[in-house]
């Protein structure tokens, strides 16, 4: 499904992306490790597209998302969720508004989104905090909006950039079930993070990120660093 | 581009910007009011000078009244002598009787006139020729060749109104406001750019988590922009009404005075001299330029896109 061919990112001459070659199928639950600064960042940030590759390929059901024109990445975006450590939703609005504005942005219906929200919200376990605004709900829950809003596409792969970084070890312990539970239903989840251990409980596909270069991969692997 | 649902989400929230940042909004059609105001003034300045200008170069002409009693074949020769000079335009002749008819039907109603008119055994009216040049200062070299050349003889008078001095300082008037007014509009152009480009990027400051994830989650660049770019025709829309509000009274009551004072007999408003619907477009396609340079500056710096 992706696959990375000696992937070159530089900032500034330095390298932060060396050489990394990598293929994650359909359906896999990828943890990514690495101690901050080790690149995991950059190569969520690659698959995007919110960064340009300066060598070697990637490729996302066999298009090469180098060379995807500005004007069609929002419709990549759409086939891929994310989520982040600072979680990113808007304070202003509740969390049925939160996932309904990423589906409004991107052309739906009303009528579809008074439908699909509260199913999504209900698959995130969050069907009764709908009316709340993200300061009334604690971080864990937070989180599972946020995750609710990048699955609000559909997406196929869903990256989660540190999600669990804020939060104290029940909540994160709640967005990883969540992340293992959409895994099940069928989208592939690229998590990066250096909580140890949460990778150990997983028992799931591992890649270690040390400056730049893939360290380590293991299948159903454990934090080793 | 967008389809319909997204247009109206993105027209609805570049309004919200306007209505939700009143100063801003306030601050920004003001700086463009008074660009258009300028502009507007230049133009009528401009359409005013320019027209005066011509009304008045059509009114200056030589007349050379012949002798009386001077024969149509001298006369001819006389015409043709000046037809022949590069510097002439146009040459009327108006025989002595046609001057005579002339004279009568002009003063048909005034009956002491044309009672002391019946009374003359013998037409008391010169033939004339009227020279009209190419430019006005052939005007002096044409009427001396008359007045001192071969054929002064046979000359009574040439007369020529000089209104040269007249029409060099409305064309200087006319230089000054092009290159004053055109300076002025450019310095305001750039204030409104200015201006509008900083309101807008402090609506996108003020957006920035919506616009940053309305990226992430996979909206069009047209729908990012559509908003800012909503609230820049909302700019031009009222800084052109509010500028049409202000001409109005320019129009209705100045302009009719001025045209008196030039030409009573003028139909401003028609004859394709100045078109007020026409200014009206001008300043909104002014203001829609502005505004919308402003805001692909402000959107391609602050949203890279």
């Amino acid at each position: 499904m992706i696959k990375f061919q000696s992937v070159v990112k530089e900032y500034n001459g330095q390298k932060a992306l060396d050489g990394i070659s990598l293929q994650i199928h359909h359906g896999e639950f990828i943890s990514l490790v690495g101690l901050s600064g080790a690149g995991k960042s950059t190569l969520l940030k690659l698959i995007i597209g919110e960064e340009k590759i300066d060598g070697g390929k990637i490729l996302i059901d066999d298009v090469d998302i180098s060379h995807v024109r500005k004007a069609d990445l929002p419709y990549l975006r759409r086939k891929i969720g994310m989520v982040f450590q600072d979680i990113k939703l808007l304070p202003k609005r509740t969390a049925f508004e939160n996932v309904a504005f990423a589906m409004e942005v991107c052309g739906h219906t009303l009528e579809k989104i008074k439908k699909e929200v509260p199913q999504i919200l209900e698959l995130v376990g969050l069907a009764h905090k709908a009316d709340s605004f993200p300061h009334e709900i604690s971080g864990g829950e937070q989180q599972r909006v946020a995750i609710a809003r990048s699955l609000s596409h559909r997406p196929v792969l869903l990256l989660a950039d540190e999600p669990t970084g804020n939060l104290d070890e029940v909540n994160a312990m709640e967005v990883l079930d969540l992340l293992l539970k959409i895994n099940e239903l069928g989208t592939t989840v690229i998590l990066a993070t250096h909580a140890s251990d949460l990778v150990n409980k997983i028992k799931k596909r591992v890649i270690t990120i040390e400056e730049g270069k893939i360290t380590m991969e293991q299948e159903k692997g454990k934090y080793k660093l | 581009m967008l389809d319909s649902i997204s247009f109206f989400r993105v027209i609805k929230s570049g309004m919200t910007n306007f209505i939700r940042n009143p100063w801003l909004s306030a601050a920004a059609t003001m700086v463009m009011t008074i660009t258009l105001v300028i502009f507007s003034t230049l133009f009528l300045l401009f359409t005013l000078t320019n027209y005066s200008i011509r009304t008045i170069q059509n009114t200056v002409d030589i007349s050379v009244y012949f002798k009386l009693g001077l024969a149509e074949e001298q006369i001819a020769k006389i015409k043709s002598h000046v037809e022949s000079n590069s510097k002439v335009q146009e040459v009327t002749y108006v025989s002595a009787q046609q001057a005579f008819e002339d004279f009568k039907t002009r003063h048909a109603n005034d009956p002491l006139i044309t009672s002391s008119l019946n009374e003359l055994t013998e037409n008391p009216l010169p033939a004339t020729l009227h020279i009209k040049t190419h430019e006005l200062s052939d005007y002096p070299v044409v009427a001396d060749d008359l007045q001192n050349g071969q054929y002064k003889n046979v000359i009574d008078k040439v007369n020529f109104e000089d209104n040269r001095v007249a029409i060099e300082r409305l064309n200087r008037v006319l230089k000054f406001i092009i290159t004053f007014g055109l300076g002025l509009v450019v310095i305001f152009s750039i204030i409104a750019i200015l201006v509008i480009y900083n309101t807008i990027t402090l609506t996108i400051y003020n957006r920035r988590e919506e616009v940053e994830i309305m990226r992430l989650v996979g909206a069009t660049n047209w729908y990012i922009r559509g908003p800012f770019l909503t609230e820049s025709i909302l700019y031009s829309l009222f800084s052109t009404l509010i500028t049409t509000g202000l001409l109005l009274p320019i129009f209705t009551r100045v302009i009719p005075k001025i045209i008196d004072y030039v030409n009573p007999q003028l139909n401003f408003y028609g004859n394709n001299i100045f078109n007020p619907l026409f200014l009206i477009l001008v300043l909104f396609a002014l203001a829609l330029a502005l505004s919308i340079v402003s805001m692909f500056l402000a959107t391609r710096k602050y949203l890279k896109i």
